[in-house]
């Protein structure tokens, strides 16, 4: 039966002691046990139970772990790189101003801090805590012995190794004998040190296969192909119908999309009144007064769309005062105009000042213009300097709107004799 | 296990036994002479009686935290069927069953309603609502009748939640049925659910209405974070007194200070991250109506205090407890649960005073007073409660894991 050349197989018949097994019969002969084995000066031993038992590490003399001081290394590792990481991307790379925060802020910074700490402990903590146990541990010599099975259900088991310096099998049998227990020996097969040679063949055939699915993507993104792409997933991808702006040779003039029938007009879309939805007047002129009422209700309607709508760039007065033109961009009060002014001073961006609402080149338009500017904005020399606004606010909100501005316009130049007596000076003008 | 002890421990069954009447006699004397003085000087110093009432409402919110941290942690031992816990649950019991002293020691704040000019609850000042619409607005919640009638509901809820745990424990102790564990276990469930609600509501209606203007949903969970880590110190503490003088020295072991401690740890972190989450909010928001808290708290006087309490309530315990020899000393230990129930102080401080006064920092004497002074009273209370019940649960159907309870 001796094979020579079977060294490396598991049907080689030459064993070796690998363990000494000792069973005992409850966890507190267990625990007892362990305290002598402890102090006997055995050093490659460990204990198997079927559930944990309190004060077993001690029993066993197994000395505090270092695990949290790599955790709490690694905490304070997540907190730093978070820093640099929101310091670099966020102040030095690429600086994006956002609602007016400074680049680098803690407050800001805090959160994503949090998260790496988090992250940095819980995997230093889950592999620290495999790597300090030796774990995974695929095979071990108490699996030889049928006994042991018995650690899963009644049986408490102390195993010391054979590569134990302490290790002789006949002394270290009789030994935990005279402790109690009832003793097996655990031979394994003997055979060559180091790896199977079937294990680099196999992880040198796994590394290939893992080459292909990236050289497939590589020659996929490298190559010209002419059939579509392959969907494995159809979900709603294909649907029978046309789109917009397609083809359909169905019609004469191919057009999949289809124009109304000529001399129809769609609901709430008949705009015959020109004054008050163009404001202009049938011959093409702008109304100078406006179709609509002047109500309180309708002012107090036009101020609040004003302040919604035009006060982020104009300001909530309208802007700066008559011939202050030119001034320190915080005269005016337009959010919007405060930051980009002074974006721009430092050469980012351009930005044209909105007209002061109240100016008289502002004031003398007839208001059927001012309804042409917020429907369309304002297009100086091929530059729109004010977008319209014709999708947000409707027609009537935008009479109501052009009432305010008369209104601002009234409350920055008002006619001597609406001033009262009292408060007029000298120079009014 | 098979290896726990059988025979149960001498001193499971000892009460305070003589020490009480002394102890309550000393601590009432003490905290009421302090009272006094601090009426005295709400009468014979200027801005006095509003200083006292705002003074009065720091103190209150303090040692009713402690009360209230220990009931939520007798709640929550019963709705996790903790056994660990079992030995050092009765003092929580003891401190929660002192809720009823606190009920009557709500009185003055009640009182100070009807003193409009002096009151921290500026909403019941008829000229402060006149100019603000908001307050107006708030008026059918933040009016005296409904706030008094909300106060009794909290108050009367958590005296009724405290003396159910209270009494079935104690009714255990004589006649050891288990089925008194299995009820409190089933009740403490829904039990947590009202405590949460009252709690947060009340923080809102004695607290967070001092602002009646401000507003932050978080505010419950804030002062509810506070009032754990005040809890679990003062529980802590009480512990290691008891067994300086002699009780509880077999049943409450290293083990029960440990995880008390890492509790308390868990709850420091806990306590830095609401905060932090109300902050954070309100900074990046930026708007007015919200960051006005915080500008009084930011103004020269008060941004000093502000940074202490942020360094002393959240990174220096978190670097000072983390080790875990820290929590197994007993010395160590108690050292850090008394600079916490500092800080829990200063928190409150930090919540109520800037109200007060958010351009001088107002805290003195009388502020040490009202300390000394509720707390000579809740000390008493405290002893009374203690007063011939067993400090330790003998007869609880988990002791013998409490007994046997190892920390890795």
């Amino acid at each position: 039966m001796a094979d020579q050349d079977s060294h490396n197989t598991p049907t080689s018949t030459e064993t070796r002691v690998a363990a000494v097994l000792g069973r005992f019969d409850s966890a507190g002969a267990l625990k007892a046990a362990a305290e002598k084995v402890r102090d006997e000066g055995y050093r490659k031993w460990d204990s198997h139970s079927p559930f944990p038992i309190h004060g077993m590490e001690r029993a066993m003399g197994i000395r505090p772990t270092i695990l949290p001081l790599l955790v709490f290394g690694a905490g304070m590792t997540g907190a730093i790189v978070a820093m640099l990481l929101q310091w670099w991307t966020n102040a030095v790379d690429y600086p994006f101003l956002i609602s007016g925060k400074p680049f680098f802020s803690i407050p800001a910074n805090i959160p994503v801090a949090f998260e790496l700490i988090i992250l940095f402990s819980a995997l230093t903590a889950f592999g620290g805590a495999l790597a300090l146990n030796r774990l995974p541990q695929f095979v071990h010599p108490v699996f030889e012995s049928d006994e042991f099975r018995r650690a899963t259900s009644d049986g408490f088991f102390i195993s010391i190794e054979a590569d134990d310096p302490r290790f002789d099998e006949a002394k270290t049998v009789a030994f935990l004998e005279s402790i109690g227990a009832v003793v097996d020996v655990c031979r394994v097969p003997v055979r060559e040190p180091g790896i199977p040679k079937a294990i680099p063949w196999a992880l040198t055939f796994v590394v290939c296969l893992a080459f292909i699915p990236p050289l497939g993507v590589a020659w996929y993104r490298a190559s010209v192909k002419r059939q579509p792409r392959i969907h494995p997933l159809h979900d709603m991808a294909f649907q029978p119908k046309y789109k917009a702006q397609s083809e359909n040779d169905r019609f004469a003039d191919h057009r999949a999309m289809r124009p109304p029938v000529p001399g129809t007009i769609a609901q709430g879309q008949l705009e015959l009144d020109a004054a008050f939805f163009q404001g202009k007047d049938d011959t093409g002129e702008y109304v100078t007064d406006s179709p609509v009422a002047a109500t309180e209700q309708r002012m107090l309607r036009g101020r609040q769309r004003f302040n919604i709508y035009c006060a982020p760039c104009h300001g909530f007065s309208g802007g700066l005062p008559e011939g202050t033109a030119g001034g320190d961009p915080k005269d005016f009060d337009g959010m919007v105009t405060i930051r980009a002014s002074a974006r721009a001073m430092l050469g980012d961006g351009t930005w044209t000042p909105p007209r002061a609402l109240h100016s008289k080149y502002v004031q003398d338009q007839p208001d059927g213009k001012l309804f042409e500017t917020i429907t369309a904005g304002v297009n100086n020399q091929g530059i729109q300097t004010m977008p319209g606004y014709s999708k947000q606010i409707s027609v009537e909100d935008r009479w109501a709107i052009i009432l305010y501005v008369r209104a601002l316009g009234l409350s920055q130049n008002p006619p001597e004799a609406d001033v009262p007596e009292s408060i007029r000076t000298a120079d009014s003008n | 296990m098979q290896d726990s002890p059988s025979a149960t421990p001498k001193s499971e069954a000892e009460t305070l036994g003589d020490m009480a009447p002394g102890g309550i006699k000393i601590a009432a004397a003490v905290g009421g002479s302090a009272l006094i003085l601090a009426i005295l000087l709400a009468f014979f110093s200027e801005e006095g009686l509003r200083h006292f009432f705002y003074s009065y409402l720091v103190n209150y919110a303090f040692y009713l935290s402690i009360s209230l941290g220990a009931l939520s942690f007798v709640a929550l031992q019963h709705a996790t069927r903790a056994g660990w816990s079992v030995t050092i649950r009765r003092l929580n019991e003891i401190l929660a069953s002192n809720l009823p002293l606190l009920a009557i020691l709500f009185i003055p704040l009640a009182i100070s309603l009807f003193f409009p000019a002096s009151t921290p609850y500026v909403w019941a000042n008829a000229e402060v609502a006149e100019h603000s619409p908001l307050v107006q607005h708030k008026e059918v919640w933040l009016n005296v009748p409904f706030f008094l009638v909300r106060a009794a509901i909290y108050l009367a809820v958590w005296i009724w939640m405290a003396r159910f745990f209270y009494t079935r424990s104690v009714r255990q102790d004589a006649t050891g049925d288990p089925k008194l564990t299995l009820q409190m276990e089933q009740f403490s469930g829904p039990l947590i659910l009202v405590f949460a609600i009252t709690l947060t509501f009340a923080s809102f209606d004695w607290l967070m209405s001092i602002e009646p203007e401000w507003f932050s949903s978080i505010y419950g969970v804030y002062y509810y974070s506070g009032a754990t880590v005040g809890g679990l110190a003062a529980v802590i503490l009480a512990a290691i007194a008891t067994q300086r003088a002699g009780h509880a020295t077999e049943t409450i072991t290293t083990e029960h200070y440990h995880d008390m401690g890492k509790l308390l740890f868990g709850f420091v972190v806990f306590w830095g991250y609401i905060a932090f989450s109300q902050y954070m909010l309100i900074w990046y928001a930026n708007i007015p109506e919200e960051t006005i808290w915080y500008m009084a708290r930011q103004t020269p006087a008060w941004l000093v205090f502000s940074l202490v309490l942020l360094i002393g309530h959240l990174f220096v315990p978190f670097l000072g407890m983390i080790s875990r020899e820290v929590k197994r000393r007993k010395v160590l230990l108690g050292f850090w649960c008394v600079w916490l129930l500092l800080f829990h102080w200063i928190d409150m401080v930090y919540l109520v005073m800037p109200s007060f006064a958010s351009d001088r920092f107002p805290v003195g004497l009388m502020d040490v007073c009202l300390l000394v002074g509720l707390g000579g009273l809740y000390v008493a209370g405290v002893l009374r409660a203690a007063r011939g019940v067993a400090l330790v649960p003998a007869k609880d159907p988990r002791l013998h894991e409490a007994l046997a309870f190892e920390n890795l």
